[in-house]
């Protein structure tokens, strides 16, 4: 009885351990950096292929589009833009470009656009499919010139957590310049709805959808996104999670 | 007559404890994933009316899992459970049972992809020991195991007093070890990469052949199941048949050979 019981004692000490031991190396910051060593490899090996996200058909469309973001942005600023149907709404596109533009909706509306039925996915594990109708990035960032020290394109949201903090997020010049990543203004055929990101919303495909952030004020063209909040290039990745995030 | 033999090689003991903790650790963390979206649909997109399974908590103090449309009161356990910071509190898998203990996605998921990398190559290295050293050949189940199945599952029921002969692996084991290692390992690295947005890009038909993103949740959830259950059974058959014996041989290479044993096929 004895051997049975250090058995089964020692079974379930090695069992219970997972939990406490993985907690304790969590919070130890040098082991908390090692595991995240890999986001940095899922990017090298992933972060700039070029496969296309799936396209669905008009049938394939999730009846409901579930609204996952930080809320809302109730700024003076929003609910001018709201009262006018964002005419005086502008995307400025700034930073290390030839020629900083300040672009309005309707001039946007007026460019080519792309309609694209692809698959949301949330990190947290849901996925909807959607129409998104815009203007792909490219084309905004083609009418601004990227200089040569142009690495990274960092957007600038109107909405902010309950910190105050805004949310921002980022894509380098490959994901920023591939097909489908597009500034939707339309979302299901009809203008985006304001807790859907109205007016533009970033929208990236190939990615997670903390990637595709709502409410976009300002397009930034940078060298290096070290600067900026947490310094990981986005809302989310400074609270922990990956910069490419395409897994 | 008893006689220690050399069984396992340096690499494949490796190879067993690297992925033994590594399985603990995606099994642990991949619980801590599933709590940020608890429930699990038959479908590719999100989709309420093909749920097959949600773990939810209604109200403040209970939990309650649903499957299949049948909802049970799982309160303590599922649904609501501990926090992993002294509480209770909504969430469908407790703190004791997630890495880390209390509810933060971003570090489940660095645990998750890191030891996905480790389990992927400590199976790797096992794969290429055993092909190398002749395990695997002995391991593989094959036609001529199938009317030894029950024979050998009477003798555990002790039905029979006999095992039927057989090589270093009874038939039971090489069909649990042939459907764990060389199916359900495969399965459920692909049903995980069929998740990830940047590999359904590049790889449709991965995401297409298992039904989708949230349908592929679903494979790579129940493969966990299963992989759950082969541990249980392995742990319970290593505490029952000779314990130490088995534990040394994993350890150091050498296992004793009993009455009925032989050395290979």
């Amino acid at each position: 009885m004895k051997r049975r019981l250090f058995i089964a004692s020692s079974i379930a000490a090695a069992l219970g351990g997972c939990a406490p031991i993985g907690t304790a190396l969590n919070d130890n910051p040098g082991f908390h950096h090692f595991l995240g060593l890999e986001g940095s490899l899922d990017a090298a090996l992933l972060g700039n292929t070029a496969g296309l996200a799936r396209q669905y058909s008009l049938a394939d469309i999730s009846k409901h589009f579930p609204v996952d973001s930080l809320p809302t942005p109730t700024s003076t600023k929003y609910e001018a833009f709201l009262e006018n149907g964002f005419r005086s709404y502008t995307l400025a596109v700034a930073g290390a470009v030839e020629r900083p533009l300040q672009i309005s909706l309707a001039r946007l509306e007026r460019m080519a656009q792309q309609t694209q039925i692809t698959r949301h996915d949330c990190v947290e594990g849901w996925s909807a499919i959607g129409a998104w109708t815009g203007v792909p990035l490219r084309e905004v960032l083609r009418l601004a010139g990227p200089r040569r020290d142009a690495r990274y394109v960092v957007f600038r949201c109107m909405d902010r957590d309950d910190q105050g903090t805004p949310y921002y997020e980022s894509l380098d010049m490959a994901q920023a310049y591939h097909p489908q990543t597009i500034l939707a203004l339309q979302l299901n055929g009809r203008p985006i709805q304001p807790d859907h990101g109205a007016p533009v919303r970033l929208r990236v495909p190939t990615q997670l959808g903390y990637k595709s952030a709502k409410w976009v004020a300002e397009i930034q063209v940078v060298g290096s996104f070290a600067h900026l909040y947490g310094g990981k290039g986005g809302y989310w990745e400074d609270q922990g999670y990956e910069w490419y995030a395409g897994i | 007559m008893q006689r220690l033999v050399y069984r396992y090689a340096l690499l494949t003991r490796l190879a067993h404890w690297f992925g033994a903790i590594a399985v603990a650790v995606l099994i642990s963390s991949g619980l801590q994933i599933f709590n940020a979206a608890p429930y699990l649909d038959a479908a590719d997109r999100s989709t309420p009316t093909r749920r097959v399974l949600s773990i939810d908590s209604p109200a403040d103090g209970v939990g309650q899992t649903t499957l299949f449309g049948h909802t049970f009161t799982t309160t303590g356990f599922l649904g609501w459970g501990s926090d992993g910071v002294g509480g209770a509190t909504a969430r469908a898998f407790p703190g004791w049972l997630t890495i880390p203990a209390y509810q933060d996605l971003a570090d489940g998921r660095r645990w998750h992809f890191f030891f996905a990398w480790v389990a992927s190559l400590a199976w790797l290295a096992w794969l290429i020991s055993s092909a190398l050293k002749g395990n695997l050949a002995e391991m593989v189940l094959r036609p001529s195991d199938l009317p030894k199945l029950w024979p050998m599952q009477a003798y555990y029921l002790r039905l029979r007093r006999e095992p039927p002969p057989h090589g270093t692996y009874n038939p039971l084991q090489k069909a649990a070890y042939t459907f764990v290692l060389l199916v359900l390992a495969p399965l459920i690295v692909l049903t995980g990469l069929a998740l990830s947005p940047g590999i359904d890009a590049i790889a449709h038909p991965l995401t297409v052949l298992f039904g989708g993103r949230q349908f592929a949740r679903l494979w790579h959830f129940l493969a966990m199941l299963l992989f759950v259950g082969f541990a249980i059974v392995h742990i319970v058959q290593v505490a029952t048949q000779g314990f130490f014996n088995q534990m040394r041989s994993m350890i150091s290479g050498w296992y004793r050979l009993r009455e009925n044993e032989s050395v290979g096929p």
